[in-house]
């Protein structure tokens, strides 16, 4: 990249170019430097400043001093926890999934009504009935509760801008350090119980509440607000008769999203114990790796979350039916009579039949032994091809994005061995590149293939950190400006003198591979399902329960099959990220405006320019959100995946676990939680650019 | 004074009376120092861990405290929450804590009196390097020492290649097998298991598979009742060099106890749980399918003679 062909375009200086000829000249002579200064390369341990030491006395300090007001709480939220636990043990099975049944009809559909009878029915047959009304109790008390903190604040936040400034950020902390790096703090301040459990529900259950019902009362009409003026209201009125009535339905989205968050989190409960639910089984399958058995366990949350959402979808739609004309009491109250004509028949018959009482040991289904056989015949038989999948991918794909080319090329892997003579090559091949990229389309993508092939041959743990963390805050300042710079370069700061960094980096490679990879996989299925309604109708609940199921089960048969290592986490993880992309991009293909769609067909596009030039680039801002949430979700899959043995971050929070040392969990936390808002915030930042170039 | 009150009184004053007779006959026969029952009527709660053979220890424990009169709760706990609980008094004891795979957390509320160790469990721990069996017919010298030195390619895989690969036990329990496989500069990279359940899923894998596997890990375990291993037989010197000799399971008490129930507090104290005991009961539940509080039940009521003595040293 000679200055004397990049003055021929003075533009491409002012555009931002300059800089990353500067960060170029800085990387390469970085790169000269390393072997002089190798603490380029690696942070070096004596440089560290343990912040964790002085986290770990304050909050020490902390929990000693105000132990007494947690534990107040804690023993004020035993006794409702206790009263639901005790009531939904003490009602007859059959009678509680009548109560369900005659909810849904009332307020969803003859479907819903059958869908949640035979979901709770499933309980009973496997012989879970029990342990699933426990984690129902559970989900019941720590919905409600998050529901009206969540409120409270979305309220708070909407009317001080100065509150709401504070309450962002605290939201991203809370939804994206893992309930693992807090723990030990909360199970101090708590005690020992289900409410630690609940209390680790409703950190994480909270922020979509909030942010629905900021959202709900931004987009309240400016007419709607008057017409409340005009006739009189006191601003009091105004709010609560106006203004959040009118908010409702967004506000109903938030108490969907909430109930979901709160039941993907009783995993953590049971983790705790103390509350023999349904996780506890889960969790005690999985230390013996029976995948029958988990499969069995992990359904039943799958189909608890399954019902709330779909009930909670039924009653915030609802809320937009207008009253029906209702002609006698025994139509208005139909319902309430079948449901207390239930509640006389059943009890009665439990008092006879014991059947009635408690399901019968002697009529539980439990094939768990036929699927555990099932998967010892898919391991038996195609280990092989399963061998060659994933060492196709290590040596092609994961090796080299994590050591670069330079380490992961050997005779073992790809069977020859890197010489001097093939990193000339490479360094002039990229060159060459990288200027006719510069020549023939524009300095963006010559500056992203020149990136790209450093990172492909140092990997992300080669990569000297100054190189790593100057690039970053330069596309942070590019996409977002001086703040999301700065907010990037102090984040990787921070990661960087506590000591994580290479933790880090591991993190974000196995990340980064698993999102790049649900990306392009999401992507095709999202396309797909976006022009094929029988695919979008199957692919639907694939995804509700890959999102709810406890993300431990699907861990057992990809450890049979692929073994401890970084493969089988990469699985884990793209299993659990692969599901915003397909909704995102269904999403955002089908909401493509039809008179576009109809003019550009008028015009003469082929489906293929279609999709390429018309629908992917309107369905962009939508599709870059699930990009966002597929982060999201790998981030907080890491922490699973250090169960399978992968190195990083999540491994780090384990190892601060086993220790005991409350500081060394929260930094790790928040480094992971840092890592997921700088991502976010450069993506949003580049979204609303391209949101605005399109006129959006 | 009504008739009813003296009623009342003379049988408060009778049932002194049977209570000093009663003790001073205990005192006098018997050389041994009766303990109070204390709070009898206030439920003991004992810790039921993630794993099938401290269930049994737990429920046998329990259902001995049962026989003495004792009301007992078991209550499903976390490995790692159990520690706060037990110190805070919320659960009563958690009766099989292995030293391998305990982190720091027990330790720092050990030493800080926060937990009373109440003595050994009884049982002979094992933990060493085991292997499938068909890994012997790839690397036919084992379980010598020297042979599993030499055999490391036998070992490899794809990652690891040319060294063999080992699997250590998660990174949160320690990292012993790592620093003798270092000390003696042997041909195996350790590559960290993650979970206990990966292990499992590991040993389950490599049996369906007669792929090769070598890994760190204790016993008694359940799974080794359906699968077969030998153990690698690593010299003396460089177990206790790594302090891999033989890890330590024992019984952990709120220090509470021994104040509000003296019995149970000595009884649990005498309670020794052998691998006699444990291992066939372990593969009655976990081979076998059977329910845990019913095999534990039935073992109380037909090996009174094991459990007696646990109980007179109490009472």
């Amino acid at each position: 990249m000679s200055n004397g062909r990049a003055s021929q375009r003075p533009s491409a200086l002012k555009t931002g170019f300059a800089p990353w000829l500067f960060l170029g000249v800085g990387t390469i002579l970085c790169l000269l430097a390393v072997d002089v200064a190798p603490w380029l390369k690696e942070y070096p341990e004596n440089w560290v400043i343990p912040l964790s030491d002085g986290i770990t006395a304050a909050a020490s300090w902390f929990v000693d001093n105000f132990k007494w007001a947690f534990r107040g709480i804690s023993w004020l939220l035993n006794w409702p926890m206790w009263g639901v636990q005790s009531v939904l043990q003490w009602l007859p099975w059959p009678l509680t999934i009548a109560f369900f049944a005659i909810f849904a009809h009332r307020y969803g559909s003859f479907r819903l009504a059958l869908f949640t009878s035979l979901a709770l029915g499933y309980m009973a047959v496997v012989g879970y009935w029990s342990e699933s009304m426990n984690t129902l109790a559970l989900v019941t008390l720590s919905v409600p509760l998050s529901i009206s903190i969540g409120l409270a604040l979305g309220i708070v936040a909407f009317k001080s801008e100065r509150t709401d400034r504070v309450i962002q950020p605290t939201l991203d902390l809370m939804q994206t350090i893992p309930a693992f790096a807090y723990l030990i703090p909360i199970l101090f301040l708590f005690g020992f119980g289900p409410v630690v459990g609940l209390i680790s529900s409703a950190i994480f259950a909270i922020p979509p509440m909030v942010r629905n019902t900021i959202l709900g009362l931004k987009q309240v009409p400016p007419a709607v607000l008057e017409s409340g003026i005009m006739s009189g209201c006191t601003p009091r009125q105004r709010f609560w008769q106006v203004e959040l009535p009118t908010a409702l339905p967004q506000i109903m989205i938030g108490v969907n999203q909430s109930t979901m968050a709160a039941l993907s989190m009783v995993i953590i409960a049971a983790i705790i114990g103390g509350f023999d639910d349904i996780g506890w089984e889960v969790l005690s399958t999985m230390r013996k790796a029976q995948f029958g058995n988990s499969l069995l366990a992990g359904m039943v949350i799958a189909l608890l979350a399954m019902i709330l959402d779909r009930l909670s979808w039924a009653l915030a739609n609802q809320q937009n039916v207008p009253n029906r004309p209702r002609d006698s009491l025994i139509s208005r109250y139909k319902h309430s009579f079948i449901a207390l004509a239930a509640f006389i028949v059943i009890t009665i018959l439990a008092q006879l039949l014991p059947a009635f009482a408690t399901y019968p040991d002697a009529w539980v289904f439990y094939p768990a032994d036929s699927l555990n056989e099932f998967v010892n015949y898919i391991v038996r038989n195609y280990w092989s091809v399963m061998e060659s999948i994933k060492n196709n991918t290590l040596f092609f794909i994961m090796l080299p994005l994590r050591n670069g080319l330079s380490v992961a090329i050997n005779p073992f892997t790809w069977g020859f061995e890197v010489t001097p003579v093939m990193i000339w090559g490479y360094a002039i091949a990229t060159t060459l590149l990288t200027l006719w990229l510069y020549l023939r389309k524009s300095w963006r993508h010559a500056t992203g293939a020149a990136v790209f092939a450093l990172f492909l041959f140092f990997g992300t743990t080669g990569t000297p950190w100054p190189v790593f963390i100057g690039i970053t805050t330069l596309v942070a300042y590019q996409a977002g400006g001086r703040r999301v710079a700065l907010f990037a370069f102090f984040s990787m700061a921070f990661m960087l003198i506590n000591g994580l960094w290479h933790p880090v980096m591991l993190s974000v490679y196995l990340c980064g591979t698993a999102v790049l990879l649900s990306i392009i996989l999401g992507g095709l299925i999202g396309i797909w399902a976006a022009h094929n309604d029988t695919v979008s109708s199957i692919i639907r609940p694939i995804n509700d329960t890959l999102q709810t199921m406890p993300q431990f089960v699907l861990l057992i048969p990809v450890l049979m099959l692929f073994r401890v290592g970084e493969f089988s986490a990469l699985l884990a993880v793209i299993a659990y990220a692969i599901v915003p992309p397909i909704r995102y991009f269904e999403h955002g293909l089908r909401s493509v405006p039809t008179e576009i769609v109809e003019a550009a067909r008028q015009m003469g596009c082929t489906p293929r320019q279609m999709l390429f030039e018309v629908k992917l680039p309107l369905a962009l801002p939508v599709i870059m959100l699930g990009l966002n949430q597929a982060i999201m979700y790998g981030l907080g899959m890491l922490v699973i995946a250090a169960m399978v043995g992968t190195q990083g971050l999540g491994q780090q929070i384990f190892l601060a676990l086993g220790k005991a040392d409350m500081g060394r969990g929260i930094v790790t936390g928040l480094s992971m939680a840092l890592v997921a808002m700088v991502a976010d915030r450069i993506l949003q930042a580049y979204s609303r650019k391209r949101q605005e170039a399109l006129g959006l | 004074m009504s008739i009813n009150n003296m009623i009342k009184q003379s049988r408060r004053i009778a049932r002194a009376a049977v209570l000093v007779l009663g003790a001073t006959v205990l005192l006098g026969t018997g050389s041994i120092q009766a303990a109070d029952m204390g709070a009898k009527n206030e439920p003991i709660k004992l810790a039921m861990h993630e794993w099938t053979g401290q269930h049994i220890t737990t429920l046998i424990s329990g259902h001995v405290l049962e026989k003495m009169g004792y009301e007992v709760e078991f209550v499903t706990a976390g490995y790692l929450g159990a520690g706060t609980a037990i110190a805070d008094g919320n659960l009563t004891a958690s009766l099989e804590v292995w030293d391998n795979n305990l982190g720091e957390f027990f330790p720092k509320l050990l030493s800080a009196g926060k937990l009373e160790d109440l003595g050994d469990v009884g049982l002979d721990g094992k933990e060493g390097w085991i292997y499938p069996a068909h890994m012997s017919k790839k690397c036919p010298g084992l379980p010598a020492w020297d042979a599993f030195k030499s055999c490391a390619k036998k070992f490899a895989s794809a990652e690891t290649y040319p060294k063999g690969r080992f699997l250590e036990y998660p990174a949160d329990w320690g990292d012993r097998s790592t620093q003798l496989i270092k000390a003696e500069k042997l041909d195996y990279t350790p590559i960290p298991a993650g979970s206990e359940g990966a292990m499992v899923a590991e040993l389950k894998a490599s049996v369906e598979t007669e792929t090769p596997l070598v890994m760190m890990f204790w016993a008694p375990h359940w799974i080794l009742a359906n699968v077969d291993v030998g153990w690698v037989d690593i010299p003396h010197e460089q177990l206790a060099n790594s302090s891999m000799l033989k890890p330590r399971t024992f019984k952990v008490v709120w220090p509470g106890t021994k104040g509000k129930w003296p019995a149970a507090y000595e009884a649990l104290k005498s309670i020794k749980i052998t691998n006699a005991i444990q291992e066939p009961l372990m593969d009655l539940v976990d081979n076998q399918g059977k329910d845990a509080k019913t095999v534990t039940k039935a073992w109380v009521d037909q090996n009174e003679a094991v459990w007696k003595p646990w109980v007179q040293a109490a009472m």
